[in-house]
């Protein structure tokens, strides 16, 4: 939860392991590392158990590298394949029950926001769609009406992949899954729709095609979070053993969805772009002149 | 025996396109080495979904990974041995891949 915390106190420091004492000593705490950087330092997850080419991961690792302020961030989260890793990071992770990730994250947003009025705390929920869209989707579609502050994030693999293949409500209509032998039959809902219908000042659609991408829309997410309002990302991340996508076509298969219906979208409130802009002022006076 | 990814050092240091690392859904198991300009892998970490394979063949176009078995392989890197202290990299034997898979 603060620097001070995850640093080892000298009496202890032969007893933590190999991978605790690299991460205090050659972590991300503290620098915003880049996503060129990938390699160089030592990330916030460990190993984790989830499957070999799973896009999901891949997801959930650009994200680590895009918050602002890992010490500083507590992750929300609820069954699903996404708590497989994000339970291996060095992050506080909450692992609610199902349907109630957006009412815990509300009231450990608020309760933070009391306790450390000097330091910003930012919330991050991260769970599938099964968890936020069918199961959790009253109190997600609350908690933004409720103008929480806190970053939701939807890693949308279009089914149920845990518990072995049945539809969900972001299931393509007529997909054909092994729990839902007749395909499915009716359409996917339209989440971006209904996040705006509530306001919600930062919604992003995206995949995993452009990781650079990734963290930057993360960052934003998180910092626009602290001061405006809710921020929604809704992100393709593959299951490639439900859909039975080959290892290596992983991202060939974002890709192609990517051009097909799932193309990157950004709706950003004048609110939040003119808080942006406050922060990195530089970065967008830079931005401008280029495309001028 | 089971199959790694392995990286060419000689092609991949004579350029710096660093995407494998951003692609691999595994957690510091391609690393990149500064000092010799070269990504390779943690093969301990490696899960073997050749990710890697592809953008380096279709998007990098550099051709330099490999699946490799794992028994082919004389003093790879190991993350659980090694630790993650790039200032003891160089220190390292080097990977070499035995003669009868090179040929």
């Amino acid at each position: 939860m603060s620097m001070d915390n995850l640093k080892i106190s000298p009496a202890l420091e032969k007893y933590m392991t190999k991978e605790y004492r690299d991460l205090v000593e050659r972590g991300p705490y503290g620098k915003q590392k880049k996503v060129s950087e990938m390699g160089t330092f030592k990330e916030i997850i460990e190993e984790h158990p989830m499957c070999a080419g799973c896009a999901m991961t891949l997801f959930i690792r650009l994200t680590m590298i895009g918050l602002p302020n890992p010490e500083h961030t507590i992750l929300v989260g609820t069954a699903g394949c996404g708590r497989l890793a994000l339970s291996q990071t060095s992050i506080p992770f909450i692992y609610g029950n199902y349907g109630d990730t957006n009412a815990v994250a509300s009231g450990l947003k608020r309760g933070l926001e009391m306790r450390f009025p000097e330091q910003p705390k930012d919330v991050v929920v991260m769970a599938g769609d099964g968890g936020l869209a069918d199961i959790g989707f009253s109190t997600v579609l609350h908690s933004w009406f409720r103008k929480e502050k806190f970053t939701t994030i939807m890693l949308d693999n279009e089914v149920y992949g845990n518990t072995g293949g049945q539809e969900s409500g972001m299931t393509q209509r007529g997909a054909i899954l092994k729990m839902a032998p007749k395909g499915k039959k009716y359409e996917k809902m339209d989440m971006l729709g209904l996040a705006k219908t509530a306001n919600v000042p930062y919604i992003v659609r995206m995949t995993v095609t452009n990781p650079t991408r990734v963290a930057s829309v993360v960052r934003k997410a998180v910092l626009i979070a602290r001061e405006i309002g809710p921020t929604f990302i809704q992100a393709y991340t593959s299951c490639n053993i439900e859909y039975a996508i080959p290892t290596p076509k992983v991202i060939d298969d974002a890709k192609s969805l990517e051009a097909e219906r799932y193309g990157f979208q950004e709706f950003i409130s004048d609110e939040a772009k003119a808080f942006l802009e406050s922060i990195e002022p530089k970065k967008a006076k830079a931005t401008k002149s280029t495309e001028a | 025996m089971y199959l790694v990814a392995h990286v060419d050092t000689s092609i991949c240091s004579e350029t710096a396109c660093k995407l494998c690392t951003q692609f691999c859904p595994e957690t510091n198991t391609i690393l990149y080495d500064n000092d010799k300009k070269t990504a390779f892998v943690a093969v301990d970490r490696c899960k073997a979904c050749e990710i890697c394979v592809s953008i380096c063949d279709t998007m990098a176009k550099h051709h330099a990974i490999k699946m490799i078995m794992i028994s082919d392989l004389e003093n790879p890197f190991e993350m659980s041995k090694a630790g993650f202290n790039p200032a003891k990299w160089k220190e390292l034997p080097e990977t070499v891949v035995l003669e009868k898979v090179a040929k």
